[in-house]
Parts: structure tokens; sequence; C-alpha cells
């Protein structure tokens, strides 16, 4: 439009918009009133406010309409059932004004459902409106078509999509996608024609329109990929112009087809390659693929951040992994939600690929007022982390953070320490020091975790033999367990205590002359003095260990005259206790006892029957096979993925994507081959925008009607070029009856088999593998 | 990839708009809502709330589902996901629809929500399909289809006289100022300002952690270039830098050609109009040193500067804690401003007794979040402020957080001291007005 026509029209505007303010002169004083009182005033839905909606609707005056629709809509957001008044709205369906309509239309897709012949009144307009100039009311009227979820519309709403798709404008074919999943939702046998349709929207040059299509496509016919081969190399072109919600739906759509129809890449096992070393070896069109990624990365979206991570992460050999890097740490700062779920991501990633972020650790320390999920994931991540380099940074940080004022990430924290001794040895006396300090904290949490963590420590250093060197004998384990069972008093946590109690137990032996009873540690026996004493007062869960505590002193030191008679008082305690667990375990250790010379409980030696155990295997009984419990794996997130729902959740989701294996050998790459590829873009949105396709020049614009066999013609086309990799597996396919098990992975084959169907079959059949398969669309 | 709905809630956890939810049975916003709510109160304090809630199935053989949600002023956003979304997807349409309220309202809160339903509404109708895919979410794009809620709007809607009439006549407007006709999708096609002028904020947040030794273990200072655009036509800018090698990890609103970046190292883009951020960064000190003559200072392994030191000595006894902080500011020229000091004192702490320093410091302490605050609004170059005071808890071991949390601003500085080279605008003849600003922020954690 040239500037003339357009003053013009500005000009004619300000005239009529000048009659009609002067026409409304008087009206304007009262509505001043309205603008200035408050909106909220609609949102009082009181029966005498609401009473008058339905003559309001009625009335001629557009102010009228407007207040009833809004005070209707208030009703809506309320939750009130607004229904009775479904006639009087539809009414209301064409009226002039935009706003109005607007408002109509939202009740229309909250109520059409539950009046659906009252709603087919509507239609004539909505078809009406298809053919109007403005791209808006086009796209407006289509999209509340599609909505409106009246089954017996159906073919209508497929004839309106049709027609839209071939619209002039973007939005009106963005909004024509967007209505083939609702249309295939409302009724499922339209398919095939749905398909032409998402096959005539593939075609689509604008880039403003192809995010739509792609959720078009993932809804209805996901399976179909043989339906992209013509549009790949083109789909990544166009990418960077693409809108930030579609470059995450177009780009999820490219990883998939390249994992299901490209070879699988193949790179040299050590990391150290550089780009360009890999860059011969890689399909071309999974270099454009990667290449078409790479300036995503400069999106502001977080959303589009991690969808092109993904593709590096599951489809780029690992050269390319170091561009998300920088990227996925920005993230971290952006929002502390966006940091919630990035760190998710992190965790999965450096499970496999610490080397990525390991020397990033600075950017994961934990900040006192970050979430408590943040504080956990953080201390993960710091673990997976952990290396040689930063071993010492991190384990100080894990130290502060035993400090911290949530107890499960004090815990957490504390867990994580002894995680580093156990990975790197070299850690073990400065974390057994700390550990050592600890137990004298003033907070019990603190104090408890340390004791698990020793316990492990300590039993796995005691089990496994390896000769650490210890800085000081502090920090021999036996000093520890020492050390441990003389502040048992301090120890209220009954878990920790249960633990320091078995310690003692397990390594109270002493070949050394002590102090006390021959056999046994000097500090062993106090522990049993001071836990027969408050035996009553215990948890049962320490209760159960102080017997077992008893046991295996008595059979250390059998002859020590004190400390029989300790264990008979434990056992007596035990026998009468109110927890049936610990009467259980007190009459199997008494009775395992016997052949010791233990005579607990008045029971006299000859009225037992059974096995009597000698002394040496009481103690193999009591002392031996006292595994290490393995480390501790966080659960269920071992399967989920970069960017799933499940790896939030920590939780399996209905619907979790399975990523498929790349192909051995990959499809015929000539099945990409287009003519699409050979003309430039088209000029408009380009030459404007931000992509490279500027530097391409003046382009030749391409007429919008593309080769009248642009959909079809391709196709016999490349069948005649023989696409199948293999002859046999091509017949074996059109043979079998049932092809829905085999199609994931041979898609292009299973669907040349459709191909050579009439064109309403193919769609039929892939229609019903999309059906059963799709659980997706039925949940 | 798309969202089931979106739900915006109230103080009372009582939802004021929710999007249509139309694939969903009628019972699974209200799931959401409940989730929330009850992850919200059973919590004790507000970080313990996951930001994504796990929301189990209504009815056997539902998918499970999950509740993305984050509080913006007095409301709180819920988003509601499932199958296998990204939550980041929901994530970033609750950030983007609530950047898109503010700019129709000016701020986002209950009341302007309520004051303006109808309006919200219709901007959930145009940018979140019925099957949860965002649709136009360019504010410029939408200022055509969603009017503005303005006086003047308000009365010419009224009179019924509004473009949008025009546009439905199929006359007028259509061609020139009519919803997508623009060219590109983030600009207004056909504008006309009388003065032409656009401006630049450049806007940095330190974000750091400094130990108990007072040795930082982690800064990192990330940038914001805002821009605010009021240009006639097409304009079409190149902004350069003088100093453009500091910048790193950048991401550009989508109108920036990223090529001539990659190449050039500045900014071409035609903006948007009206409010928008043009870029954001990190700012990497190690790239200037060897161009600038910045001296990083002694403390701060990664070259940026602290601009001030806290002295925190708290004294934890039984049943009580005693606390002397002193903040010392190290700029030499300009003054910190609004400078927030935040401590948790933990579960339990009551009888706080405080004495800050000097009249425009003072002090409040949030007993719903245990949390005391010190606020100092101006710090005068080199000067130094104290808080010292003491309180109590019924458990014999006071348990505050080991942490204090900084925050400050200062105006007109910026760390990274970027500089713009110039703004060169072709594509359109007039004289326009160019401005530059910078401006710093602080989140500092200070362990002790």
């Amino acid at each position: 439009m040239t500037s003339q026509q357009y003053l013009s029209a500005l000009s004619e505007n300000a005239s009529r918009l000048g009659m009609r303010l002067q026409e409304s002169i008087s009206e304007h004083t009262r509505d001043l009133n309205i603008a200035r009182g408050s909106g909220a005033a609609y949102l009082d839905t009181s029966d005498e406010k609401t009473k008058n909606i339905k003559k309001q609707l009625e009335s001629s005056s557009e102010r009228e309409k407007l207040d009833a629709m809004k005070r209707l809509v208030a009703l809506i957001s309320k939750g009130r059932n607004a229904t009775e008044y479904f006639a009087s709205v539809v009414k209301n369906v064409a009226s002039p004004n935009l706003e109005i309509r607007k408002l109509v239309y939202i009740y229309l897709l909250k109520y059409a459902e539950h009046e659906p012949d009252l709603a087919l009144l509507s239609i004539n307009t909505f078809q009406k409106d298809l053919g109007d100039s403005s791209p808006l009311i086009r796209g407006m009227a289509l999209r509340v078509l599609s909505g409106i979820r009246v089954g017996m519309v159906g073919s209508l709403v497929v004839l309106a999509i049709k027609k839209c798709a071939k619209d002039t404008s973007p939005y009106v074919r963005k909004g024509a996608a967007l209505a083939v999943p609702k249309c295939y939702d409302l009724d499922n046998t339209h398919l095939p024609a749905l398909i032409e349709i998402i096959t005539t929207l593939l075609q689509d040059r604008s880039p403003l329109s192809l995010g739509a299509v792609t959720v078009a496509f993932e809804a209805v016919c996901p399976t179909r990929l043989d339906l992209i081969h013509q549009h790949f190399r083109r789909f990544c072109k166009l990418l960077v112009e693409v809108d930030e919600w579609g470059q995450v739906e177009v780009m999820n759509l490219l990883l998939r087809y390249a994992r299901t129809m490209l070879v699988r890449p193949v790179w040299k096992d050590g990391v150290g390659g550089g780009v360009d070393e890999d860059e011969h070896e890689l399909d071309k069109d999974l270099k454009l693929l990667l290449d078409s990624v790479k300036p995503i990365f400069q999106s502001r979206n977080p959303a589009v951040i991690l969808a092109a991570t993904r593709v590096l992460f599951y489809g780029a050999p690992p050269s390319y992994w170091s561009l998300f890097v920088n990227p996925l740490l920005r993230l971290l700062a952006t929002s502390r939600e966006v940091e919630r779920v990035v760190l998710a991501d992190l965790l999965i990633m450096t499970r496999t690929e610490p080397h990525l972020f390991s020397s990033h650790y600075t950017r994961f320390l934990v900040r006192s007022d970050d979430f408590t999920q943040v504080k956990k994931d953080k201390i993960r991540l710091l673990l997976n982390v952990l290396n040689i380099d930063n071993y010492a940074a991190i384990m100080r940080e894990f130290i502060d953070y035993a400090e911290d004022i949530n107890d499960t990430v004090v815990t957490e924290a504390i867990m994580a320490l002894g995680q580093c001794a156990t990975r790197i040895p070299e850690c073990m006396p400065q974390c057994l020091t700390a550990l050592i300090t600890m137990i004298k904290s003033r907070y019990d949490i603190v104090v408890s975790s340390a004791v698990m963590v020793l316990k492990r420590l300590v039993q796995l250093q005691l089990s496994t033999q390896v000769t650490v060197a210890y800085a000081s004998t502090s920090q021999s384990p036996l000093s520890i367990i020492s050390h441990l069972a003389r502040r048992i008093d301090d120890i209220k946590h009954a878990q920790a205590r249960a633990c320091v109690v078995w310690l003692v137990g397990q390594y109270g032996a002493s070949e050394e002359k002590g102090l006390g009873p021959e056999g046994l540690a000097d500090w062993a026996p106090d522990v049993l003095r001071k836990l027969a004493k408050s035996f009553a007062g215990e948890a049962s869960l320490v209760k159960l260990q102080v017997i077992t505590l008893a046991s295996k002193l008595f059979v250390l030191s059998p002859n020590d005259k004190t400390l029989g008679l300790l264990a008979k008082y434990v056992f007596s305690q035990a026998r009468y206790d109110v927890n049936y667990d610990v009467r259980d375990r007190a009459r199997m250790l008494s009775s395992l006892l016997v052949g010791v010379g233990l005579e607990a409980n008045g029971v006299d030696r000859e009225e037992r029957a059974g096995v009597v155990l000698r002394r040496e295997q009481v103690r193999l009984v009591l002392f031996e096979g006292k595994a290490v419990a393995g480390e501790e794996h966080s659960v269920g997130d071992h399967k989920a993925l970069v960017g799933s729902l499940s790896r939030v959740t920590g939780k399996s989701m209905q619907g979790d994507e399975i990523l498929p294996d790349w192909l051995e050998r990959g499809v015929e790459s000539s099945l990409r081959d287009s003519e699409y590829d050979a003309p430039p873009p088209p000029p408009v949105a380009t030459a404007l925008s931000s992509s490279k396709a500027r530097a391409i020049g003046p382009s030749v614009s391409s007429p919008i009607v593309l080769t009248p066999t642009g959909g079809t013609s391709p196709i016999p086309g490349s069948r005649g070029k023989g696409p199948w990799t293999d002859l046999d597996s091509f017949y074996a396919d059109e043979e079998e009856e049932d092809e829905e098990s085999d199609e994931e992975e041979e898609d292009g084959e299973s669907d040349g088999e459709a191909r050579t169907e009439e064109d309403e079959s193919e769609g039929e059949i892939s229609g019903q593998s999309d059906s059963e398969k799709g659980s997706k669309h039925d949940a | 990839m798309g969202i089931d709905g979106i739900i915006l809630m109230d103080n009372n956890g009582r939802p004021i708009i929710q999007s249509g939810f139309r694939s969903t049975s009628p019972a699974y916003p209200l799931v959401h809502v409940d989730a929330v709510n009850d992850a919200l109160s059973k919590a004790l304090r507000p970080q313990d709330v996951d930001p994504v809630i796990h929301v189990p199935s209504l009815n056997i053989g539902d998918a499970p589902s999950a509740c993305c949600h984050l509080q913006s002023s007095d409301v709180r956003v819920l988003c509601s996901i499932s199958g296998n979304v990204d939550p980041l997807f929901g994530f970033a349409f609750i950030q983007t629809f609530l950047d898109i309220l503010q700019e129709y309202f000016g701020t986002v809160s209950a009341a302007t929500l309520r004051e303006n339903f109808d309006t919200v509404y219709q901007l959930l109708e145009e940018t979140l399909d019925s099957g949860g895919h965002p649709l136009t979410t360019s504010p410029n794009a939408l200022r055509d289809i969603v009017l503005p809620p303005s006086l003047l709007n308000k009365l010419l809607s009224v009179a019924g006289a509004n473009i949008n009439t025009t546009i439905n006549s199929g006359s007028g407007l259509g061609g020139a100022g009519g919803p997508f006709s623009s060219p590109i999708p983030w600009r207004k096609a056909g504008l006309r300002y009388t003065a032409n002028e656009i401006y630049f904020d450049i806007v940095e947040n330190l974000v750091a952690i400094i130990n108990r030794n007072s040795v930082t273990l982690s800064s990192n200072v990330f940038g914001k270039i805002e821009a605010n655009a009021k240009l006639s036509g097409t304009p079409d800018c190149i902004l350069s830098f003088t100093n453009p090698n500091v910048l790193v990890d950048c991401v550009f609103h989508p109108c920036v050609r990223l090529q001539r970046w990659s190449q050039h190292k500045s900014l071409s883009f035609i903006p948007p109009d009206g409010k928008f951020i043009l870029s954001e960064y990190r700012y990497a000190p190690n790239a200037s040193r060897a161009s600038s003559t910045v001296t990083p200072a002694s403390s701060s392994r990664e070259g940026v500067t602290l601009p001030f030191a806290l002295k925190p000595e708290i004294d934890l006894q039984d049943y009580s804690a005693s606390f002397n902080i002193i903040f010392t500011s190290r700029l030499t020229a300009k003054s910190i401003e609004n400078v927030l000091i935040e401590m948790n004192l933990g579960e339990g702490a009551s009888g706080i007794k405080c004495v800050a320093s000097r009249g425009t410091a003072s002090w409040a302490f949030d007993s719903q979040k245990r949390v005391l605050k010190w606020e100092i609004s101006n710090v005068p170059p080199s000067s130094s402020w104290n808080l010292r005071g003491s309180f109590s808890t019924p458990t014999i071991a006071p348990r505050p957080s080991r942490a204090l949390q900084v925050h400050f601003d200062i105006p007109t500085h910026t760390f990274s001291s970027l500089k713009v080279d110039q703004l060169k605008v072709s594509g359109e003849s007039y004289k326009l007005y160019k401005g530059f600003r910078g401006r710093s922020t602080g989140n500092v954690e200070w362990r002790w």
C-alpha cells in the first residue's frame, strides 16, 4: 500500500471517528464514570447484578452488551455456571464490536459443548468470517470454529482448515495448523484429510507457521516421519527464524527425525578431537542440523536453550557438547524457578559427563536463600563434578552446608562429605577431622548425620583393609570408634546411637591387654554398662543393638563375671519389653549364647532341645558377613532424559518420551533432496529479520503457488529411486499384515508399504497405527 | 509440547483468572490449585516449596501431572503440565505472560488483575491456544489485537468507533495498520512519533558468595541491556561498543542479527516499539583486564571488586545470641543505595532487640519468615554503618542461617564499564534523541 492510500485511509478514519465521538457525546460522560470505576465491580456477582444480564444482552446498546458480556466472563472466572444465557449470547456472535465479539468467543468456547444445537446457530457467522479481509478475523473465526467441540461440524471444520491452510497470511495458516489437532481429537475419522492438510502446511515457506505445523504433526501423525524427508534441510535452515515457541517444537522434531533416519555418528573415543576433526566423519545432514542449532543458543528463552541442548546432547558427537555448557550455566542465574529445573538436567548430564562442568563448580555453590530442592540438587551436582582438582574446595563447601538451617540439607551435605572421602581417598583425613568435629555440634541433626557417615567410613575401611595414611592416630578407624563410644551420652538421635552401639560391639575386640576384661578394648564394656542402665528409656532401635552388643561382648570375653551379669541384666530387661522385635531378638540371641555359658532368664540347660553352638561358632554367627551397604542412589532419575518432565518430578510421568536409537546405516540421503532447497527462502520476512539469509542477497521471489504436484510428486519419484536400503525387508514388510510393532524402527520401510496403497487407504493404515500406538492422544 | 493451562491466584490461594483447560476434566485445575495450596501451607519455610509440584492423577488411568508455580508480587501464577512437557516451557511461558501483563497494566497485582479481568481473558485467549500452545506473545503484535485498557480506549470502544470496527468492515486501516500486517513480526507497522527517541539502560547484577574469611568463592556479573524505543517507521539501528570483548554468553532479542554480532561484535537490529530487552550478557573481567586499566582487587579472585565490606560478629549463647554487624562502603566516589541486609534467625527466634547506627538506617523483623532486615537507604562513599542487637530462642542452641544476604543498588555505575561507541540509524531520515544509562544491583551472600 502506498503512503497516499495510507494517508487517505487514516484521514477517512479520523473523520469517522470524530463523527462517532460527536454523536455519542452524551454517552461519554456516563462512560467516564464506568472507565474510572473499578472493573473489579464486575466480579461482584450477586443476584441482583446478574439478573439484568439477559436484558442487557438483548438491548440495542453496545455498551449494555459489553457490560453484560463482562459480567458473564466474570461469572465464568468465578466458576459459576452461565449456560442459561447461551441463547442470548449466540445472537451477539456477529457483533460489529470486536471486544464484544471476543468475549462472546470466550463464552462460546467454554459452553458450546453443553449446548451443541444452539452453538450450531453461530456456525454460519464463522463461515462468513473465514472470508473476511482481515487475517485477524479469519484466524479468530477458525480458532473458535475448531474449538467449539461439537461433533457434527467436524467435516465443516476440516473444510475450513483446508481453506485456511492455503491462506495468504501466515497468521491464519498458523491457526489452521493448530486447529488440526483439535479436529483430530474431536473425530479421528478425518485423519486422511488432516494428514493431507499437514502435508500442504509442511510446504509452507514462512517460518511463522512452522512451529504450529510441527505441533499438528506431532499430535496427529507423529510416526509419519517420511513426510519430513523433503523438508528436513529447509527446516534446519529456517530454524533460526522461527518464533521461540516454535523453535522448541521444531528442534524436538528434528532431533527425533535425526535419531530415526540418520546414520549413527561415529566419533573417536578420545574427547580431545576438536570440531574440525570430526567434521568429515559426520553425515552432512546431521551436520546441517547441528550447525543450524548453534545460533539458537543466543535465544533469551530458557525453553529454547534447553531444547537446543537436547539436540546437541543426544544428537551430536562430544566435541559439540562444549557449546551448551555456558548457555546452561547462564540459565542458572535467570530465575530461581528456571535454576531449579535446569539443575535437574545438569544432574543427568554430569552423571555421565562430569568433565563438561567440573571446572565450573563455583557456579553451583549453594546459597542460603536457595530453594530446598535446589540446595539438594546442587549438593548432588557438586558431588558429580567432584574431581582431584576441585575436591578441596567442594569439601569445604559441604562442611559449610552442614550448618544450614534445614535439616534435610544438613543430612545431604554430611552424606556428601562422606562420599567425597570414599571417592577421593586423598581427602579422607580432612573429612574425618570435619566429621569428628561435627560430633561435638550442638545440633542433633548434625551429630546424628555425622555419626552415620562415620560409621560407614569406618566400616568401609575396616572391611577393605586398605591402609590409608592417617594424619594422626586419632583418625585410625578404631580410635574413631573409641571416640564415638566415649561420647555415647551426647549422641541423642536414635539411629545414630544405634549405629555407635553396633560399631562398639562389632569392633570392640582387642588383642591388647587393657584395664578391662580380657579380649576387649577398654572402652567397650563401659558403653554396655551405661546402656544397660538406661535400657528402659531407649528407643527400640537402640534396644535391639544393645542386645546385640551384650551378646557380642559376652562371646568375646565369656569369663568375665561382671560382663556376664551385665549381659544377663540386659536380656532379662529385653524379655519383658513391650516391643516384640526386642523380645524376639533377645530370645534368639540368648539361646544362641547357651553354648557359651550364658544362663539367662533361668532356662535350664537340659530342657533346651536342638543344637547348641560352640563359642567359635557363635562368634562366627555374630560377627561375620557384615558387608558394607552400597552407596545410596537417588531413585528414579536414572532413565530420565534431559528436558523431560520426569527428571524434575523424580517420578515416572505417563507419556515419557523414549529417544529412538540411531540407525546403523541410515536412510538414503537422496530422500531429503527436494526442489525446495534450490531457491532461497521468501524475501519479505527474511530481508528484515535477523537471519543469515540476508547474506544471500536479492532473492528470486518464487511464486507462492508451488508446483501443483508439490505434495505428491516427489513421493512416487523417490520410490522409483529405490530409497529402501534393503529390498527384502521392503517385501517382507509388505506381506506382513501387522506392521505396527516394527514401525518405530523401520519407519521408512513400513511407510513405503503404505505408499503403495491408494491415497485414501494410505492415510487409514497409518491412522490405525497412530491411534493404536498413540496413547498420547487418547490419554 | 503444550501446557495444559494457566491459573492466576491471589495471596489467599483463590484463583482469580484461569485459562480454558479445555482438553482436561473440570476438576483438573482445581486439583492443581489444591496441590499448590497444600504444599504452601505444609512448608515450614517458603523455600521448602518445590517450584514444580508433582500432582498425582485424579482417576486411575489418568496421567499424573505437574504444576509449575511462581510468585510475582501478590499473585501466584500456576502452570499445569502433563505428559512429557518440559517444565522450563511452562516457566518460560509464565514469564512471558507476566511480562505482557506488566506491559499492559504497569504493575501485576491481584487488584489490577481483578480490575482488568476482561483484558486478561482476552490476552490469555490470544497468547495461549486452547491446545496449550503459545500463539502471539510479541507485545507489539498483541497491542494490535487486544487494546490496552486506557481511558481513551474505553471511551472509543463504548462509542463503537474503535479501529476494530473499521477493520471488521473491511476498509480503512486494514492494510497499513491492521493486525498481522507488519512484515516484521516483532514490530508494529506504520508507527509515527513526533519526537523520535530511543533509550538504553545497561543494568548489571552482581551475584557473589563470600566465605567467612572474606574470600570471594564465586562472583558473576550478569548484565541486561533494556531498551525503550519510540521511533517512527522502520529504523535500522546499529549499536556498537568500545569494549565488546567483556561480554560473554550473550543472548539477544529475536530482532538482533546474530551474524552481525559474531562478525563485528555490534548489535544490528530493527527495534520493536516500546520497551524490550535487547540483550543479556555475562561480564567476563578476564577479557577486559588486557584491554582496560581496571585493577582487580586482591580480595576478589575473578576481578569484580565488591563495593562494600561486611564484618559480622555473631555470638551464639544458650537460648540467645547477640550480633554486631558492620557494613563499610569501599566506593570512594559513588554512594551505594537501598542496601538491604537480611539474616534468617532460625526457628522460634523472638525478643529481637536492635540498635541501628545513624538515622537513615532502619531494621525490621519479619516474624513469619524469621528474617531480620536491616535497611540503609543511602551509604555515602567510604562510610561505615553498624547494627548491634540480640535475640532469644526457645531451644538451647540458636540456629540462625550462617549467611547474610546483601542486596544493594549503585546508580550510574556498571561493573563492566561497558561503553557505547555509537548508535547509527539507517532507513529513516529523522533526527532522533538517544540516551544511555548504567545501573548496578547486587545480591551477595556473606557467610560467617
